[in-house]
């Protein structure tokens, strides 16, 4: 996923990874999984078809309203998924000045010229967990929300998230 | 040290892990592992040197903060870390060698190592259970040097003579290791098949034998020496939530 979102972002159609080999996944998945050979030494090397998602949505602790970002605790492969996609939206806990990035310019790592929009929603990541804003799952309402993907109730869950907050 | 008084198969598995590492190896587990997280957290108490790398993408956290829930992902495996690697890197830096130690965990295996992570049961696209899949075992198993698979059961639906769908499968050069609840199985470079390279103290390979769906050969081999009352001291100071019973409930 990792490699194919690399693809992505860097403009070219597949991209080989390391691993995979013994892997059923690679005969199962032809229209994603391919085997080739490196055109310098022959070797096989198995490779994964681009990806280009169309949104990448991404949470962060701050951004201003331009849509510059700063990612202030683990970044996961968020800066990959927003540089492969067509559009990111911003979510923030909170928008601040742009003087905040001139600070400290190395945190900012979307800039805003790659985002499309940018919303505030504090505790946008619940009931998962930003660190350090808040650090804990929130079990019950984690709990409740496994309950309406299974009957198919999400939008009604997400629509009690966000009551009174955006 | 007593079976049921002084230790169970927790601190036996977490012991075994902890001695599976090596001053200088470079580890890392993976997600919702509280087993090798807390045994990890236990060898660095013990004063093993080390390096820590988890999902969180901390590196060398700071040891002694306590997990809290068997995620991994919290800030207990962050906080205090000497620098950061996101999960790209770390698949990087395993795939160009720089990795010693993969703990890695597994739905159900054969005697190949071959390891079902995607679904069992009915095929890829109609699955009685749908998996968490393996885009991180099935690039990391075969290029980990010494990959640990660590699993809190033993019996024949886990090890099994032969899994349906392999979401990734050991390297035909690489050391392959399995600790389950009874004993630790091994597959030595260069060989294709796992190997029973030693029980328990409170098993027999008897009971391995009559609780692994394929055929064991050996007849023969070492009882690994019960948690140390260090090991257990020092999960015990790591792990004041008792996060390590997580998988055994």
């Amino acid at each position: 996923m990792i490699n194919a979102l690399r693809a992505g972002a860097y403009g070219i159609p597949f991209m080989p990874v390391g691993g995979m080999w013994g892997s059923d996944l690679v005969a199962n998945r032809p229209e994603f999984f391919q085997v080739m050979k490196s055109p310098f030494d022959g070797k096989e090397v198995v490779c994964v078809k681009a990806l280009v998602p169309d949104y990448a949505i991404i949470h962060v602790q701050e951004a201003d309203i331009y849509g510059n970002a700063r990612i202030l605790g683990p970044t996961y492969q968020d800066v990959l998924m927003s540089r492969a996609a067509r559009k990111t939206i911003i979510t923030t806990e909170r928008i601040v000045g742009t003087y905040r990035m001139r600070e400290d310019p190395k945190h900012t790592e979307v800039p805003y010229f790659t985002v499309e929009a940018v919303v505030e929603l504090p505790g946008g990541a619940k009931p998962g967990i930003c660190y350090p804003e808040y650090l804990t799952v929130d079990w019950d309402d984690h709990k409740s929300y496994v309950g309406s993907v299974k009957a198919g109730e999400v939008p009604s869950f997400a629509e009690k998230m966000l009551k009174g907050r955006v | 040290m007593e079976l049921g008084q002084d230790y169970g198969k927790p601190e036996m598995m977490a012991a075994a892990i902890i001695r599976e590492i090596k001053e200088g190896d470079v580890v890392f587990h993976g997600l919702a592992s509280p087993t090798p997280m807390v045994a990890m957290k236990a060898a660095k108490a013990l004063g093993k040197d080390f390096c820590y790398i988890t999902l969180s993408n901390g590196i060398d956290h700071d040891w002694s903060r306590a997990p809290y829930c068997a995620s991994t992902l919290t800030e207990n495996t962050y906080t205090g870390s000497v620098a950061c690697l996101g999960l790209d890197s770390i698949f990087d830096l395993y795939c160009s060698g720089k990795g010693d130690i993969a703990f890695l965990s597994c739905l159900q295996m054969d005697k190949e190592g071959r390891i079902a992570m995607s679904y069992l049961g009915g095929d890829y696209d109609h699955p009685k259970l749908r998996g968490p899949g393996g885009a991180g075992s099935a690039t990391l198993t075969p290029i980990t040097p010494r990959t640990v698979i660590w699993k809190t059961g033993h019996d024949k639906r886990i090890f099994v003579e032969r899994v349906d769908f392999a979401t990734t499968a050991p390297a035909l050069d690489k050391l392959f290791t399995v600790i389950t609840t009874l004993c630790i199985f091994r597959k030595q470079p260069g060989e294709k098949y796992l190997k029973l390279d030693c029980i328990f103290p409170y098993t027999t390979v008897e009971e391995v034998k009559e609780n692994t769906g394929w055929e064991i050969e050996e007849t023969q081999v070492p009882v690994m020496t019960p948690p140390t009352a260090e090991e257990l001291a020092a999960i015990r100071k790591v792990d004041i939530n008792n996060i390590l019973a997580y998988e055994f409930k």
